[in-house]
């Protein structure tokens, strides 16, 4: 399972990584980085990650 | 003594025989000496020399390091050792850092059956390491150039038998069987001569994966079976009559170090690297970090008026941007500008949002 980040608090950025909630390890959006590659191949199977804390 | 040619001044090429067996080449009269003594050897070809400068394409081929901790690990995709991955497909498996090894080695990686498992089609659980297309690019493979390359190690099995081991491209859709024999509790130095392969899609020079070893299968389906001995259009990673010690023998343990993946066509020495050396080839891939707090290094950014955060940069840059874990590493908190989590990753760096806690260790992972 996996959990997105919300903006930044102060620049309102877009996150730049997802967490995986088993482990609490931050993804980076990299698509050389196999954590990542594994998030989108979760997604693709048609899993939705949990949305950011605080979002509506 | 020995029979001598020999280059002089006065009479050139000066040849003067005898019947010791030995041959003594000489230069300058006599000044300059190289002597082939009467005894058996190899002389390295030129394609070996040529490979003197990073001669063994596997890291942590002896199985020094590991970073991880020396806890066995059972798990798919799991590293006993640094670079040095466990598959565990249908099988129970622990792998471990051993201090068993051959002479001339210190460690080892030892892999247990803790209980046996029906065979299944899909089997294929094995140690193995990815090597990064940077590494393996000027090997030519999938070119008319394609450089043949030599695979060694030390095995040891509790079980006598027939074993197979392979060399894959990434996708999984080159295969090179190789399968050798070990005697029961017997270390045994194998080696393998594998011309390199012309067709199929290999990774160049970029940072993904140039090519899988696997010294050992542990299990192998029928669905990733094939013949030894030449390259296979697939994913064939054992014969049929080879030894899984994961289907056969509950206990059965197997030990593997000295892993070499050279160019040329034979297997030389292992090619032992500084400590410091191998270590950080081992940190592109995965590093750690000792925490923030009690002294610990970082470096300081404050962000507008009110966020700082703690830039952890890597001893080493790594392979992509890695995953950061560590046990105090959550989510940005939206609701505190001086949050704890990971901001954002580079190759060389991780800044943490600081709220001024300490931080417990964090590792960054960058494995292929």
């Amino acid at each position: 399972m996996y959990k997105l980040q919300p903006n930044h608090p102060i620049t309102n950025e877009k996150p730049q990584s997802v967490i995986r909630t088993n482990d609490g390890a931050c993804i980076p959006f990299d698509p050389a980085n196999t954590d990542y590659q594994a998030y989108l191949k979760w997604v693709a199977e048609g899993n939705t990650p949990l949305p950011a804390e605080g979002a509506e | 003594m020995a029979s001598i040619i020999s280059a002089t001044t006065t009479s050139g090429l000066v040849n003067t025989a005898d019947n010791s067996g030995d041959l003594q080449f000489q230069t300058q009269n006599g000044a300059n000496t190289i002597t082939l003594p009467n005894s058996s050897g190899t002389l390295a070809t030129t394609a070996n020399l040529s490979g003197l400068g990073f001669k063994n394409r596997v890291i942590n081929g002896a199985m020094v390091i590991a970073q991880r901790g020396t806890s066995a690990v059972t798990t798919d995709a799991s590293f006993p050792v640094d670079r040095f991955q466990l598959q565990v497909v249908n099988a129970n498996l622990s792998a471990v850092q051993s201090s068993t090894a051959p002479a001339g080695f210190n460690f080892s990686t030892a892999i247990t059956v803790t209980s046996t498992t029906s065979s299944g089609s899909n089997d294929r659980s094995s140690l193995f390491q990815f090597i990064e297309g940077f590494n393996t690019a000027d090997l030519g493979f999938g070119t008319a150039n394609a450089k043949t390359v030599s695979v060694s190690f030390w095995a040891r099995s509790t079980v006598a038998g027939t074993y197979s081991g392979n060399l894959s491209n990434a996708g999984g859709t080159r295969t090179y069987i190789f399968t050798y024999t070990l005697a029961a509790n017997t270390w045994t130095y194998v080696t393998a001569t594998i011309a390199g392969d012309t067709g199929g899609t290999w990774v160049g020079a970029t940072n993904a994966i140039g090519l899988a070893v696997r010294p050992i299968m542990l299990n192998c389906g029928s669905s990733f079976q094939g013949t030894a001995g030449s390259w296979i259009a697939g994913d064939a990673r054992g014969t049929s009559g080879s030894t899984y010690l994961a289907t056969t023998n509950s206990g059965a343990v197997v030990n593997i170090t000295g892993v070499q993946l050279e160019v040329g066509s034979t297997a030389t020495s292992f090619d032992y690297r500084p400590y410091g050396t191998e270590l950080q080839l081992c940190q592109r891939y995965y590093q750690t970090y000792p925490g923030i707090g009690n002294g610990n290094r970082a470096i300081w950014s404050g962000y507008g008026a009110v966020a700082n955060y703690a830039y952890w940069i890597f001893k080493t840059s790594m392979r992509t941007s890695p995953t950061i874990a560590g046990a105090t590493l959550g989510t940005v908190d939206p609701s505190s500008p001086e949050a704890v989590g990971v901001y954002s990753t580079g190759s060389n760096y991780a800044a943490f949002g600081y709220n001024g806690s300490s931080y417990g260790q964090a590792t960054a992972t960058a494995e292929l």
